[in-house]
């Protein structure tokens, strides 16, 4: 046993496995090359892709619609302003994360802002409470226009406007 | 180059929205994944893990090949799933491939995934290119598993960049405090 108590302790292992998904997805056993996903697949899978874009919209309009309801609770209740920030951020999340992927970016950037300006840290006077509102005003009228991409001009003013709301009341406190 | 069918993978996807969890699940079938599981949360993931370990015939799988799933849910995010399958004593498999979705650009978050063993991250807004891209690498490019006292996860070195400085590694391939395990 003196052999094995003069051995170092082991401090790293590696392991290196045989490549089992490689042989799933290939068939052959010791297929050594790349390999690539039938074209005719990606096609299809980018048709279905761009058929969820075509009903995007209406989905995003529904979640408008939700930041809609917390922003009026935001003004009849204000004492309970915490907990509907907290909504409004919550899906705020979930809309900065789908608005590019499906064709809108402009719903995610202006998903972003309002993500951030519903932080834990954010002030909840009601001047931020107008700033929610221009950003569901904003997102209403990408949607209802179908705005897709950057909007070409109007996007560039809706942007623009978006901003200058949010200096004005931000500027008030 | 080979065409890879995916018929016998079984994929598990974890996203808390439904529109994006609809839309991976929809995609990977379309690209050809024989098997799709999804979870709302984190937590249901880790459930439902289990149940495959304990009772596969109830699960509907013997395995899951790969975990495709957010960052941000509730209760349970993508970050503490992940830190699950890699260390937890229940966990099925602690070498499974873990495509890590994340809304986040901060580099600082990206290294928080990696030091928990992540596989790849998949950056929202994605295309369906970035998805199949992301499903090759796994499948093209699997690294080796490291273990040391403070990481186990895939390889961070990913590839073998020239150096021209001397090289502080203190242990190599060869060093006894080295064990290289095949399977």
């Amino acid at each position: 046993m003196a052999e094995a108590a003069d051995k170092p302790k082991v401090k790293v292992r590696f392991y290196r496995f045989h490549n089992r998904l490689k042989e799933k997805a290939a068939g052959a056993a010791g297929y050594k090359g790349t390999g690539e996903i039938p074209a005719e697949l990606l096609a299809k899978a980018e048709e279905a892709l761009e058929q969820m874009s075509e009903d995007y919209p209406d989905w995003v309009s529904k979640l408008v619609d939700r930041l809609g309801d917390q922003h009026r609770r935001c003004v009849d209740t204000p004492e309970k302003r915490r907990t509907y920030f907290e909504e409004l951020r919550s899906i705020a999340h979930d809309m900065r994360g789908q608005g590019g992927t499906f064709g809108y970016p402009l719903i995610s950037e202006m998903a972003e802002s309002l993500y951030q300006f519903t932080g834990p840290s954010s002030g909840m006077s009601d001047n931020h409470v107008e700033i929610i509102k221009a950003h569901v005003d904003a997102m209403r009228v990408v949607i209802k226009n179908r705005i897709k991409g950057d909007g070409g001009e109007m996007g560039t003013q809706l942007m623009k406007s978006l901003h200058a709301a949010i200096k004005k009341y931000e500027g008030r406190g | 180059m080979a065409q890879y069918d995916l018929d016998r993978f079984s994929v598990l996807v974890v996203e808390d929205n439904l529109f994006i969890r609809s839309l991976i699940g929809n995609s990977l079938k379309t690209l050809g994944v024989g098997r799709l599981f999804t979870c709302e949360d984190g937590g249901d993931a880790i459930n439902f893990l289990k149940l495959v370990k304990e009772d596969p015939m109830k699960a509907g799988t013997m395995s899951i090949d790969i975990i495709v799933s957010d960052w941000q849910m509730s209760p349970v995010d993508g970050m503490m799933l992940l830190r699950w399958v890699r260390r937890h004593k229940d966990s099925t498999d602690r070498f499974i491939p873990f495509i890590m979705i994340t809304a986040f650009s901060e580099s600082e978050r990206v290294a928080e995934a990696r030091e928990l063993g992540v596989t790849e991250f998949l950056s929202k807004p994605f295309s369906i290119e970035a998805v199949w891209k992301k499903i090759i690498s796994v499948i093209d490019r699997p690294r080796q598993f490291v273990h040391t006292s403070t990481y186990f996860g895939p390889d961070r070195r990913r590839q073998q960049i020239p150096f021209d400085g001397p090289d502080r590694r203190v242990l190599t391939e060869k060093s006894p405090e080295v064990e290289i395990i095949h399977g």
